[in-house]
């Protein structure tokens, strides 16, 4: 019997990485999940990868627009029936630079695939969620939500942000049988961060390796986290030990935020 | 398969309320578990109901005593062989008062009972993991090692500590294998609270047990107390592996009352 038997997940950016382990682990536990990713390519690689029949749908569909958005949630709930949770996972930043030198494209892009996806996601979910009286939001925050680093502005504020609104949402819904928290990474090796790590590190004046081993000298664990580090705890937020928890920035660091 | 199979856990104040909801967690995972607690009658009551057969025992002890707690984690490594994960869980206080009016005996109590006990239990349970370059200390910390409220000054300064000890501590086994996390439960209705609850509305110039469940219930977004089995289920996860990259965490169970 596993933690998420008969629960419908919904999972922004899927296919890969950090989503894409919370996916596997979902489904594990006996959920149904929709993936999403802007690629059908990608996708139909996924679907075939993860090998799990009927309990896995892919959804295209760009998260930075509000029409994305919505059909990615309502999508769920048109295929599956319903949302019990949604993982607002996808995000990453481009065009990195020291706020003296920061474009306003770069800001308002960082904005619109973090933290406004985020928005647009949980505000569609809620729909479903608060007529049901029950559900789990987990939002994609970072340790960069808590922290902040030279040279990274688009990513912390938008980070920093998303953790804004994951608490005054779960005041909210608190009473509604909905728990709405954010995970909060240390840097994890995904394809994003191979894509966008070279850039950011540059803007922060070191080279891609000088970048991972920044954040692993960081932590306590002196190396980096694991996709399934994230994974795991996503579980535990969308099980039903987890109801008592909510409003919460959970750290998934190896100890390098002190809060 | 469970979680926690050939794990060896011992539990400080587990005959009860928190202590208790994380044995039978952890026993349900395939773990071995030694609880602990003063009164050798609740002890063996705590065994019989759990019903685990060898997978539990008991040891008797006040963790506000030094011998006790030591004793209690030499007593589990010696009964099962090993000590893979150490809950120092028990704490709470007993006539506590706002700091005009605090006495040195409740203030040195407290210490000992949710401070030093923790400190105690980490050090003899790390000087056992370390060379083993294994291991899981989890605290039981409280949303008052954050935040802070009238009438609970030893508490809230004892729950802070144990915070910063464990944060420290994290740093320094880090890349031995071993986590080091606090867990955050905001107020559950343990027979701690059910016992020293009246007494302690008091001192927060509260009108009584109603009051201050209703005060704590209140700051949180989920407007109801907490329970034991949501603390116990996060106590199962950090002791897992799939907790290992997690370290010096504070992790709040406590339906959205602290803003960080």
């Amino acid at each position: 019997m596993g933690a998420l038997e008969g629960q419908v997940a919904c999972i922004t950016g899927g296919t890969r990485g950090i989503g894409r382990a919370a996916a596997e682990a979902f489904v594990r536990e006996g959920a149904k999940v929709v993936i999403n990713g802007r690629s059908p390519d990608k996708g139909a690689q996924a679907i075939a990868e993860m090998d799990a029949g009927d309990s896995v749908y892919f959804i295209g569909g760009d998260v930075k627009t509000r029409a994305g958005c919505e059909s990615i949630v309502n999508g769920t709930v048109d295929h599956f029936g319903k949302i019990d949770i949604l993982f607002s996972n996808a995000g990453g930043a481009s065009n990195h630079a020291p706020v003296v030198d920061l474009t306003d494209d770069a800001m308002q892009d960082s904005l619109v695939w973090n933290f406004w996806h985020t928005f647009w996601t949980m505000q569609t979910a809620l729909k479903h969620m608060i007529p049901q009286q029950s559900g789990r939001i987990i939002t994609m925050s970072s340790v960069e939500g808590k922290m902040g680093k030279p040279g990274l502005s688009i990513y912390v504020s938008a980070k920093h942000a998303i953790n804004g609104l994951t608490k005054s949402a779960a005041q909210e819904v608190g009473t509604l049988g909905i728990t709405v928290n954010s995970v909060c990474p240390g840097a994890i090796e995904t394809d994003i961060m191979a894509a966008e790590g070279p850039p950011a590190a540059e803007s922060m004046g070191i080279d891609y390796q000088g970048l991972l081993d920044m954040f692993a000298e960081e932590s306590a664990i002196k190396r980096l986290n694991e996709t399934s580090d994230v994974a795991e705890v996503c579980v535990l937020l969308a099980s039903d030990a987890g109801a008592g928890i909510t409003g919460s920035m959970i750290s998934i660091d190896g100890g390098t935020s002190p809060y | 398969m469970g979680k926690l199979d050939g794990k060896v856990a011992c539990i400080t104040g587990g005959t009860r309320s928190i202590g208790r909801a994380m044995a039978e967690a952890f026993i349900a995972e395939g773990g071995k578990v030694v609880v602990n607690g003063r009164d050798p009658a609740k002890g063996a009551e705590c065994l019989t109901e759990m019903d685990a057969g060898d997978n539990a025992d008991f040891y008797a002890g006040d963790v506000s005593k030094q011998d006790a707690v030591e004793g209690l984690i030499d007593f589990t490594i010696e009964r099962y062989g090993q000590l893979d994960v150490c809950c120092l869980n028990s704490g709470g206080v007993k006539a506590t008062a706002p700091v005009a009016q605090m006495t040195d005996e409740e203030w040195q109590l407290e210490v000992d009972w949710n401070l030093n006990h923790v400190f105690w239990g980490m050090r003899r349970s790390l000087q056992h993991m370390i060379p083993r370059e294994s291991g899981r200390v989890i605290v039981t910390s409280s949303v008052e090692g954050k935040l802070g409220k009238p009438g609970i000054p030893g508490y809230a300064a004892t729950k802070h500590a144990v915070n910063g000890l464990v944060k420290s501590a994290a740093r320094e086994v880090g890349t031995l294998g071993i986590t080091v996390n606090a867990i955050l439960p905001g107020l559950i209705e343990t027979d701690i609270v059910r016992a020293t609850g009246p007494d302690s509305a008091v001192a927060m110039g509260l009108d009584g047990y109603d009051a201050l469940i209703e005060m704590f219930s209140s700051e949180s977004a989920l407007k109801r107390p907490n329970r034991v089995e949501e603390v116990a289920a996060v106590a199962v996860f950090l002791a897992s592996d799939a907790a290992r990259n997690m370290t010096g965490n504070m992790f709040p169970v406590d339906g959205g009352t602290m803003p960080y």
